[in-house]
């Protein structure tokens, strides 16, 4: 399908008057590119905490982001999440009594918060236990009489001695991560201790406070205690002008026992790196692309990139064919800021008896190249791994034509896409 | 550490930082500080991916559709209800005497006449240059769905400027 053309007058006086108008904004670029990797490097910093404690995961259960939403969702910010909410509930009751081996339920991760509160309401309440794949957690909104502050508990592993674990550990620079009070601390069990005190948004656009005490064991186990200044993360008043609880009692909650029961609950250590998944090797990617093609095509050239990318081009007889594919490794992240599986494979996919979710598109290629067809089928293994394969009818993507549909049909696509030969790569 | 960017990300940043922010000016009827927040936003959801956006794919459509798709959240979080707003912020350097600025400052009043879905159809469409497919892949809509804002955005618009845009568009 041909891009379209305006061809009513309107609408290109429409486009100059708005390229003539847009044009008069003008600002410092500078500030706004170097803001956005400040922000860019405070999303990392976020999810590195949340690989190893869940944080994130808690402050979007509660209200979503600021400006941070998960795509396609109807914005509720929790699709697809394995969040347990339960009710506002006065009752307090004794510790919990998890063992080392059975899993600890999100009601029991919040009958500790509790029970470690000072005197006061408690509303909000959130949770995740142990038995999930994602970190588990509490969260609740705690209010002393002078005004509600959510309070949140993240638990997770992380390799003791590690570079992760010390990173955790080691107070921010202040142009990365503003803040007004920072200390880290050796404990007499040789656990550490750092106490943050800083802000929910990094360029201070709004003077929500995010105090937080991050510990790590020396078996392993971190926990982090986050406070805010308003009921909710992002997006709400400030309710005072401090969280309700001081750094003391934040480090008298981080250190309770009882959270590294609760660690030790966890069951899969494995994934607590900050590490991606490996990547598929390019020229692997190009084999097995190239071993998938239907007999009777003919390579005429093909290459790709170091990792993930491959393309070849086909002549069928009837003139050249662009085939490109991707290949990368678990595309889901548990943080949904950063998760693009439900933006790419939402309720539109299709489920293949396997489970792998599939979505096609015929559609134009590019606006460069009138008449340039592109069509793709885009997969997602039940592991996250995404193979997405397209075919243009031109031998590139950005030339002009010179047939009038790809050399695979759609079918031949969907083949290509859902071969196992791909998860041989991983 | 994976947070340590390859280089690239600066100079794209930099590069595309004013575009996005005229954009984003657009998209929000002249409310520059949002317009600010949200670029910002967006330059830092490219840098988180930037590893894999520079390689795959057009990073400056990408960081285009990031942005859209964080001003419609934020439309959403702000209001339950899709509404076109009836009050303007204030814009800064206003001088009513400058051709330049009073044509900025009627086509963006009437865009903010427009719902923030049908706006950024018509920002994709008209300033960005995109097609109704790729708007719609933009947008996470049907390509219908977009023909239908599209039809009735420019209609709202040719109302509210006359067909042939008062002299503004011949300058």
């Amino acid at each position: 399908m041909p891009v379209e053309h305006h061809e009513d007058p309107f609408e290109s006086r429409l486009g100059d008057a708005l390229r003539q108008a847009g044009g008069t904004f003008e600002t410092d670029r500078t500030t706004l590119a170097s803001g956005g990797a400040v922000r860019g490097r405070r999303f990392l910093f976020r999810r590195r905490a949340a690989v190893a404690g869940g944080v994130a995961g808690v402050a979007l259960a509660g209200v979503g982001g600021a400006l941070l939403v998960p795509w396609g969702d109807g914005g509720t910010g929790v699709s697809g999440r394995d969040t347990i909410a339960v009710g506002s509930s006065a009752a307090s009751s004794p510790t919990p009594t998890a063992t080392a081996t059975g899993p600890v339920s999100g009601d029991e991760l919040l009958r500790t918060l509790k029970r470690l509160l000072p005197e006061g309401e408690v509303s909000g309440e959130e949770a995740r236990g142990t038995g999930s794949e994602l970190n588990p957690y509490a969260h609740v909104v705690f209010d002393d009489g002078e005004g509600g502050g959510a309070v949140s508990v993240g638990l997770g592993r992380v390799e003791p001695g590690s570079a992760t674990a010390r990173d955790m550990t080691s107070c921010p620079d202040k142009r990365l991560v503003p803040h007004d009070s920072c200390t880290t601390t050796r404990l007499s069990d040789g656990s550490v201790l750092m106490l943050l005190q800083g802000y929910e948004y990094p360029d201070r656009r709004a003077d929500t406070k995010q105090w937080t005490a991050t510990l790590v064991t020396t078996e392993g186990h971190h926990v982090l205690v986050s406070e805010w200044n308003a009921e909710a993360e992002k997006d709400a008043p400030i309710t005072r002008p401090e969280p309700p609880l001081s750094p003391d009692e934040l480090k008298r909650i981080a250190t309770d026992a009882a959270w590294r029961t609760a660690v030790d609950a966890i069951p899969d250590p494995k994934n607590t790196g900050s590490d991606a998944p490996p990547a598929a090797d390019g020229t692997g990617v190009r084999k097995t692309l190239a071993g998938l093609l239907p007999r009777d095509m003919k390579v005429v050239t093909d290459g790709g990139q170091e990792t993930e990318y491959a393309y070849v081009v086909v002549d069928d007889g009837k003139g050249e064919s662009l085939v490109q594919v991707n290949v990368q490794p678990d595309i889901r992240s548990s943080d949904p800021k950063l998760d693009i599986s439900e933006e790419l494979f939402g309720s539109g996919a299709e489920v293949l008896p396997d489970g792998t979710k599939m979505t096609t598109k015929q559609g134009p290629g590019d606006d460069k190249a009138p008449g340039l067809v592109m069509w793709t089928v885009d997969t997602m293994r039940t592991d996250g791994m995404r193979v997405v394969v397209s075919a243009f009818n031109s031998g590139s993507q950005t030339t002009a034509p010179n047939r009038d549909t790809p050399a695979l049909t759609m079918a031949q696509l969907k083949e290509i896409a859902t071969s196992e030969e791909w998860e041989k790569l991983l | 550490m994976r947070y340590v960017r390859a280089d690239g990300y600066q100079e794209f940043a930099a590069a595309r930082a004013g575009h996005l922010y005229r954009s984003a000016c657009l998209l929000t009827c002249g409310d520059t500080h949002l317009a600010e927040d949200l670029v910002q936003e967006t330059l830092g959801r490219v840098y988180v991916k930037w590893g894999r956006v520079s390689r795959v794919g057009n990073p400056a459509a990408y960081a285009q559709t990031i942005l859209t798709r964080t001003f419609l959240a934020h439309q959403r979080r702000r209001s339950s209800s899709e509404r076109a707003t009836d009050t303007f912020p204030d814009l800064p350097d206003q001088r009513s005497a400058d051709a330049d600025a009073s044509l900025r400052l009627t086509l963006v009043e009437a865009l903010g006449r427009l719902s923030a879905k049908d706006r950024a159809v018509v920002v994709l469409r008209y300033w960005e240059d995109r097609s109704i497919e790729e708007t719609a892949d933009t947008m996470n809509v049907s390509s219908a769905a977009v023909r239908t804002r599209c039809v009735r955005a420019l209609s709202r618009l040719r109302e509210l400027l006359g067909e042939d845009l008062g002299e503004y568009a011949t300058r």
